[in-house]
């Protein structure tokens, strides 16, 4: 069993928010997993902080977007739900995939202009 | 749209931190005024901005500054480093939202991307993961490795 930086044991597992699983907080990288791999939903109680520090809403954190940290991985950024803070966490090798790839692709399938007229300035690099 | 000249030489200052101390006096000006100097690539940028109430990004590089701390517009925040662009998350209504993070505290940030927004910089922001497919996702999706 893991211990936060108070020293307090971390739970072996936890439920989700969303899809209701019991998920185990050991991940495959041996880091702490906060979010459901099924869903990337996490609960907005972070197990990343110490618990004094620790008066976050409780409300879900959905996944919203992806990003690349200075070593290339994936983070996923979260918003909570109930109070809209922002969190990223890192990307486990057992998320669900399709979900990660969904988020990733998103921007590019709803565009705010049209990427027709960008075609020429892409290829220009 | 405008140009996309991130990485246009001398855009930069050279000496920009010695320049901004002895602005110091207008400095009022550059924090309540109608218009702020990115501190990336040093545009001025226009505070009014098509389809935001508080532009806090330059449209040109997409860098902000930290000011506010826990919503838009609430001027909370002491810090004042750089947040760079690190991704773009889409609002249900369709909107692009750029997801920044402050370089010198690590804190997270949101702001919509405004109609003036270099489109090509943010479609870049927009492919990055996808650049950086890893490789579970690529065996996953039948993609050699680079
Ligand atoms: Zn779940
Ligand atoms: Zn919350
Ligand atoms: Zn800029
Ligand atoms: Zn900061």
């Amino acid at each position: 069993m893991s211990s936060d930086k108070n020293g307090s044991p971390l739970p072996a597992s936890f439920s989700c928010m969303r899809c209701g699983i019991s998920v185990s907080t050991n991940t495959p990288s041996s880091r702490i997993r906060n979010h459901c791999p099924n869903c990337l939903t996490s609960r907005h109680t972070t197990t990343r902080e110490p618990r004094t520090t620790d008066g976050r809403c409780g409300a879900r954190m959905q996944p919203i977007s992806i990003a690349v940290l200075r070593g290339g991985d994936w983070a996923l950024i979260q918003r909570c739900t109930g109070c809209s803070e922002l969190a990223d966490d890192h990307v486990e090798p057992d998320d669900n995939q399709l979900l990660l790839i969904r988020l990733a692709v998103r921007p590019l399938a709803q565009p705010p202009f049209p990427l027709e007229h960008l075609g020429a300035l892409w290829a220009a690099g | 749209m405008p140009r996309r000249n991130n990485e246009r030489p001398g855009r930069r200052q050279p000496h920009g931190r010695t320049q901004r101390q002895k602005r110091m006096p207008g400095r009022n000006r550059d924090e309540y005024g109608k218009s702020f100097r990115c501190l990336h690539c040093r545009l001025d940028v226009s505070k009014s901005a098509p389809g935001t109430a508080h532009r806090n990004h330059c449209p040109n590089c997409l860098s902000s500054k930290h000011v506010d701390r826990s919503c838009p517009g609430d001027r909370a925040s002491t810090c004042h480093a750089r947040m760079e662009p690190i991704s773009i998350a889409v609002r249900g209504d369709g909107e692009w939202v750029i997801i920044h993070r402050c370089v010198g505290c690590g804190d997270l940030g949101s702001n919509r991307a405004a109609g003036d927004d270099n489109a090509l910089a943010l479609t870049r922001l927009a492919v990055t993961a996808i650049r950086h497919l890893g490789s579970p996702l690529r065996i996953q999706l039948a993609i050699p490795p680079e």
